[in-house]
Formats: structure tokens, C-alpha cells, sequence
């Protein structure tokens, strides 16, 4: 029951933000980690655009959640096309709770920074912190 | 389409400063937005000819609208005593009114010069507000005020943070090196809460509208002073955002306070 790391994906499809957590999935060099990102954002716009007659009133999402052994990864899509990537281990309760926290987190440490330009690397220290925070209170 | 000050519709695909950018545009004056919204008479000077909607909401009295419409400078001052906004309002506009300032400084002292003013004219309007609301709670006939240095002091600690924080301020302290020095900290100001400065602009504070706001109230109590702002959060890791509003009396002040002393 703990999280593995977290990938913030912005609306264009680069990675703005990724972090991990705990020591079990092997460290990448941030070069893999940008093209998972980007193939992921690939993914997500592909099933969109394939999902069967939506519902009317429903906002169309895309790939919502996705199985490895011992570990999936949940697509988080915000109403303005950011994406955040939670990468945890199965089984894992209290998800989507989770992930509204870390998007109150980060409208008010991100969005409320005027020195942060949208669609560029998140670096705000105020963010890590508040995020450090959470995750060590889930993951203990 | 309704502008009114601190109401408007965000679309969900657009960026989220929208709702800053357009209050900001309706009032060049972005000091009239604290947490308790105060009515600001100089909107009459800040109105353009374009927004003719938002000069007729003001002082076009009651024409079509409903009999309570009443226009802003006849309303009772303290019909907003107790009003509050959404500190998600301010935290956006706040950080628009960086980033407009940045964009027009060259320097972070240009910069933090700009903040100050800025709070200096909401400290003015602050103090003239919390004299009057005294006056008429303890219903005495003639404003009062004090004229020593620490009860000034004390004044602006409890009463003014409470006003515009919510809460006093969490310390203030003489300092050790200079007569004439005192300090205002704050642990976590609400103000700022929200902003944290890149790397390379470690000196800025924004909390320099804070300092802007206590210089303005001291100088309308006839205490001259010269107020900074800085950041010491990395001295103390328990509280990673305290501020100390730094306080640099005049000489005259200091005089004034030796002859009316002993």
C-alpha cells in the first residue's frame, strides 16, 4: 500500500512535474521518464477519441487507470487537460480521495504562484513540501 | 454582463488567472480588494469611459435595478463590516498584481518599492476605518488614539493584524543591536501563503505589501518609519514561512519619545 511516484502531465503533453516516493521501481533517467510521459499523453488523447457514445452532460475522458504486476498506475484528467499520473501499488484504497488532494495541492501552491509560468516545470518548493507531506502520511 | 468587484465567470478551459485579469481591470486601484472588502472611494477616478455599465451601477442610482441598488459611496460604511470573500479571490489577484508589477521593475528593490506602495495606500484607508469603527463601538464623541510609541506599537500588532489577518501578529520584538528598531513576525501570513520564490530571486519578499500596509498606518499615527519586509524561514524549519517586518523609526520619532518620557 504505498505510492510510487507521482508524473504531472501538461495540457500539450510534456512532463512538467515527476517525483517517486519509495525505492521499489527502479530510478530512470529523466530522458525515459519525459517519453513515458509523452506516450502516455498519446494513449490518453487515442482512447478518448474511442470511447462509445458519451453520455450527455459527462465530460469524454480517456485511459483511466492501468495494471502491472504488482503495481498500476491511475490517470487523473483536470477540466483544463492536466494531467496527473499516480503510479501505486495493487491492491491501493482511498485513490480518488487522494488525487483530489494532490489537485487542491496544486492549485493553490502552483496556480496561486505568480512566479510560475503555466505549461512550463513545476519548481516550486511550496509544492514538494506540501506533496512530501502527503505522501509520507499515506505511505507510513 | 456583470462586472462587479469580485464576481465573475471563469471559463473552465481557459487559464485560471482569468477571473485575476479581469477584476484587475475594472479597478486600477488593486488595493481595495483586502480580506474583508472594504468600498474604495477612488473607483470614480479609475472607471473608463468603456465600462459605462460599471459607472451606471455606481452612481447611476435606481433607474431600472431593484429598490436596494444603492450606489457605493451613500452606502453605511459598516454594511461591510462583517463581509467576507473567498481568500482564493485574493490569492489570484495578488499574485496578478506581481507578476504586473515584475513585468514593469527592473530590479527586485523596484519591485518590492512597488508592493510597498501599494500596501501603503490600503494601510492609509485601513487606519481611518479601524478609528472609526472604535470610535462608534465605545461610543465616545471625539476619535482616540494613542500617542506613545509602544502603545502605538501594541495598536498595530493587535488590533491592525487582526483586522486584516484574522489573527495578531505572533511577535514583536525591540531589537537588540539599535534603539530604534523594531520587529513584527508573523509565522505563516495569509497573504502570501500561496507564493513561493524561485531560487534566484531569494532576496524578494512579497510581503512587502505587508510592510507597504504597516508603514501606512503608522504614518497616519505620526510615527515616520522606514518598513521592510524580510524572509527568515530557513533559520527556523518549524515554520518555513515567517516574515519579520522590520521597523526603522525616524530620528524625530525617538526625540519626540525621550521629551514626552520622563
Amino acid at each position: 500500500m504505498t505510492i510510487h511516484g507521482l508524473w504531472v502531465i501538461s495540457k500539450a503533453g510534456g512532463l512538467v512535474f515527476s517525483r517517486s516516493y519509495s525505492d521499489i521501481l527502479p530510478p530512470q533517467p529523466v530522458n525515459t521518464i519525459l517519453t513515458l510521459a509523452g506516450i502516455l499523453h498519446g494513449i490518453h488523447a487515442i482512447t478518448a477519441k474511442l470511447t462509445p457514445t458519451p453520455i450527455p452532460g459527462v465530460p469524454v475522458g480517456g485511459l483511466e487507470s492501468f495494471e502491472a504486476e504488482g503495481w498500476g498506475g491511475k490517470v487523473f484528467l483536470t477540466p483544463t487537460g492536466t494531467k496527473f499520473v499516480l503510479l501505486h501499488s495493487i491492491p491501493q484504497t482511498g485513490l480518488d480521495d487522494l488525487m483530489k488532494r494532490i489537485y487542491e495541492i496544486y492549485s493553490d501552491a502552483v496556480m496561486k504562484n505568480p512566479f510560475h509560468t503555466p505549461e512550463m516545470p513545476i519548481n516550486s518548493s511550496l509544492f514538494e513540501t506540501k506533496l512530501q507531506t502527503l505522501m509520507s502520511g499515506v505511505n507510513a | 454582463m456583470s462586472q462587479a468587484i469580485g464576481y465573475s465567470t471563469t471559463p473552465p478551459a481557459g487559464s485560471s488567472r482569468f477571473s485575476s485579469t479581469s477584476l484587475y481591470s475594472t479597478s486600477q486601484n488593486p488595493s481595495s480588494s483586502t480580506i474583508n472588502n472594504n468600498p474604495n472611494p477612488n473607483r470614480r477616478e479609475s472607471a473608463r469611459s468603456s465600462i459605462v455599465p460599471i459607472q451606471q451601477q455606481l452612481f447611476g442610482g435606481s433607474t431600472t435595478q431593484q429598490q436596494g441598488n444603492v450606489n457605493i459611496l451613500d452606502r453605511s460604511i459598516n454594511k461591510t463590516k462583517n463581509a467576507e470573500i473567498a481568500l482564493s479571490t485574493w490569492a489570484f489577484l495578488f499574485a496578478e498584481v506581481i507578476s504586473y508589477s515584475q513585468s514593469r521593475s527592473d530590479s527586485i528593490a523596484d519591485l518590492e518599492k512597488r508592493l510597498s506602495t501599494l500596501g501603503y495606500d490600503v494601510g492609509q484607508r485601513i487606519l481611518s476605518l479601524i478609528l472609526l469603527r472604535n470610535t462608534q463601538t465605545s461610543n465616545l464623541k471625539d476619535p482616540k488614539r494613542e500617542h506613545r510609541l509602544i502603545p502605538i506599537l501594541q495598536f498595530v500588532h493587535t488590533q491592525i493584524y487582526k483586522y486584516v489577518f484574522g489573527k495578531p501578529a505572533d511577535g514583536l520584538e525591540r531589537s537588540s543591536e539599535a534603539e530604534d528598531e523594531y520587529m513584527l513576525i508573523l509565522n505563516e501570513s495569509p497573504l502570501s501563503q500561496f507564493i513561493s520564490v524561485p531560487k534566484d530571486m531569494s532576496d524578494l519578499s512579497c510581503e512587502s505589501f505587508t510592510a507597504g500596509l504597516v508603514e501606512g498606518v503608522l504614518d497616519g499615527l505620526e510615527v515616520p518609519a522606514r518598513v521592510t519586509a524580510h524572509w527568515v524561514g530557513d533559520q527556523y524549519p518549524d515554520h518555513p514561512q515567517r516574515t519579520v517586518i522590520l521597523i526603522k523609526l525616524d530620528q524625530k520619532v525617538m526625540d519626540r519619545e525621550e521629551s514626552l518620557g520622563k
